[in-house]
């Protein structure tokens, strides 16, 4: 990402990192998945990253960002799985027929996937759901310098996770339990922030 | 559980291999979970295709042929096919005028649809338009009409659209022609017995003698609300007072009826609620144009039927007469 510009073997490096990271935080994530939903929440994103990450990916951006959308939905047909997979076929849309990407214009993909993964998924900004961590991402690289994307991205999905905290969820089946999921990190928002943990390469750097 | 079977498993992938064995002049299987027609998309035509789970033969993948659906994405029983199954299908319809996605109105079947027209668009260029079936009238208020789901109607629905396409309109005039046949459809259901699922090898939910399931769904689940089992007449009069006070018809119109079994209720009881039906239609004045009575829209074994109307204009009986062949319907 700090190259200044995004092609296919960039995003190949940066599926092995998240794979990585995920596969780390699997079993940490079915648990925090567990106290509000079916906990299978680590083993949804750590398939669908290595699936992603085992992908054979076109030399066209877009095209290579569907083939991760098509992994995603091939190994995890739950809702955070397809939302993922809406997400990376939302970046695909704007990316197709280009082989490099400009850094600066992660801001507006961070955008298109929040805004096609809220369509999707019928949510709202403020449901305590992952959305809140991907508008906080896009809002926070609209700011930053190449250089510093990692680091904002970082920062923002840290300080969701804690701007939510004592907050009830409003979505999906995590709705139903007011009270308990407002004492717990919302299991989304946290997969997102170990997500940009490994893409940044900061995995391992403690619990948020 | 008592089912005809060699694996739970298997359960599908084998009743496809018989079901193109059986009637390889309508039915090919280019890729796994996917029937097209055997000679594939027809050029310069809209293609139309369908999907959804297993469990409900003819629907969904019953009604690819001449003058019906292109081509159908098939699921595991009772479940969404994959959005990656679906785009295969739509390739398989394509004659390069287009693709209708035409289906019922369930969750995972609207994302995965959704998923796979952008597939389709970012990989191979097919444009693509939707029409969701939402007929069963009990299953949400009319205020929200858009969350019923979709059951037997949808075979007015792929007639009619079929009929559309082979005037080789283009995508949007079959579309149009689409969501009107879909608006003009309202369906309720009953039970009396459920089904079994293969691979959970029990009934969700038992029906006491002496009662009935009203309002039930082509997916196992329970209805909507449970009564005492009564003659049927009576269960008739009740399923058309609600398509009737959701859809009212009066002296003049034409309409066509479905008496479906939803499995295991035999054609002589359908025949007895037909009869029924068409004492009220005549009672309204309303002509039934071409009722279908039979195994249209089924549950697995599940005893029980449903009542589907259609209200037509003069543009939707042309097309419902237009000819057309499946192995379970054929007209003209």
């Amino acid at each position: 990402m700090t190259g200044g510009t995004i092609d296919r073997d960039g995003i190949k490096a940066a599926l092995a990192r998240v794979a990585a990271g995920a596969g780390a935080a699997a079993d940490e994530l079915n648990a925090a998945d567990g106290q509000l939903g079916d906990g299978d929440l680590g083993i949804t994103v750590s398939k669908g990253f290595a699936e992603a990450a085992s992908a054979d990916l076109p030399e066209d951006v877009g095209l290579a960002l569907l083939e991760c959308a098509k992994a995603f939905q091939r190994v995890s047909s739950s809702s955070y799985g397809t939302l993922v997979a809406t997400g990376f076929m939302a970046a695909a849309k704007a990316t197709k027929g280009k082989t490099t990407v400009q850094a600066d214009e992660l801001t507006s993909l961070v955008a298109a996937a929040r805004d096609a993964m809220m369509a999707r998924g019928k949510g709202s900004l403020g449901d305590k759901t992952v959305l809140d961590s991907l508008d906080a991402v896009s809002k926070a690289l609209e700011d930053a310098a190449a250089v510093d994307m990692a680091d904002a991205a970082l920062s923002a999905a840290r300080d969701t996770l804690a701007a939510f905290k004592g907050k009830p969820c409003k979505l999906g089946r995590a709705r139903m339990f007011a009270e308990k999921s407002a004492s717990l990190d919302d299991p989304g928002q946290l997969a997102f922030l170990r997500i940009v943990e490994a893409l940044a390469g900061r995995g391992g750097e403690g619990a948020a | 559980m008592k089912k005809i079977l060699n694996r739970p498993d298997s359960y599908v992938d084998e009743m496809l291999e018989g079901f193109t064995l059986a009637h390889p002049e309508f039915y090919a299987q280019p890729e796994r979970r996917v029937i097209a027609r055997p000679g594939g998309g027809t050029k310069g035509k809209v293609g139309i295709v369908t999907g959804g789970g297993s469990g409900h033969l003819p629907v969904f993948t019953g009604y690819v042929g001449p003058g019906f659906l292109d081509a159908c994405a098939i699921g595991d029983v009772f479940a969404s096919p994959s959005a990656e199954q679906m785009a295969a299908a739509i390739r398989h319809a394509d004659g390069g005028a287009g693709v209708l996605r035409l289906y019922g109105n369930y969750g995972g079947d609207v994302m995965n649809f959704d998923m796979a027209g952008e597939m389709v668009d970012l990989e191979n260029d097919i444009r693509t338009t939707t029409v969701v079936l939402a007929d069963d009238v009990v299953s949400a208020p009319k205020e929200e009409a858009e969350k019923r789901r979709g059951v037997a109607g949808m075979i007015y629905a792929f007639k009619i659209a079929g009929a559309a396409a082979d005037t080789m309109a283009d995508l949007d005039e079959v579309t149009r022609v689409a969501q009107k046949a879909a608006d003009a459809c309202r369906s309720i259901g009953m039970a009396l017995t459920p089904c079994i699922v293969p691979q959970a090898g029990k009934a969700h939910f038992e029906i006491g003698e002496g009662e009935m399931e009203m309002g039930m769904g082509i997916h196992g689940e329970p209805g909507i609300w449970r009564d005492k089992l009564k003659p049927a007449d009576a269960i008739t009069d009740e399923m058309i007072d609600r398509i009737l006070a959701d859809r009212a018809f009066g002296k003049g119109d034409r309409l066509s009826v479905l008496v479906n079994s939803l499995g295991a209720t035999p054609l002589e009881e359908l025949y007895i609620i037909y009869r029924r039906v068409k004492a009220r239609f005549d009672d309204i004045g309303a002509e039934i144009v071409m009722p279908l009575v039979g195994r249209y829209a089924t549950s697995m074994e599940m005893t029980g039927a449903t009542i589907t109307t259609i209200a037509l204009d003069e543009e939707l009986e042309r097309h419902l007469k237009a000819p057309a062949a499946c192995a379970y319907w054929r007209v003209g």
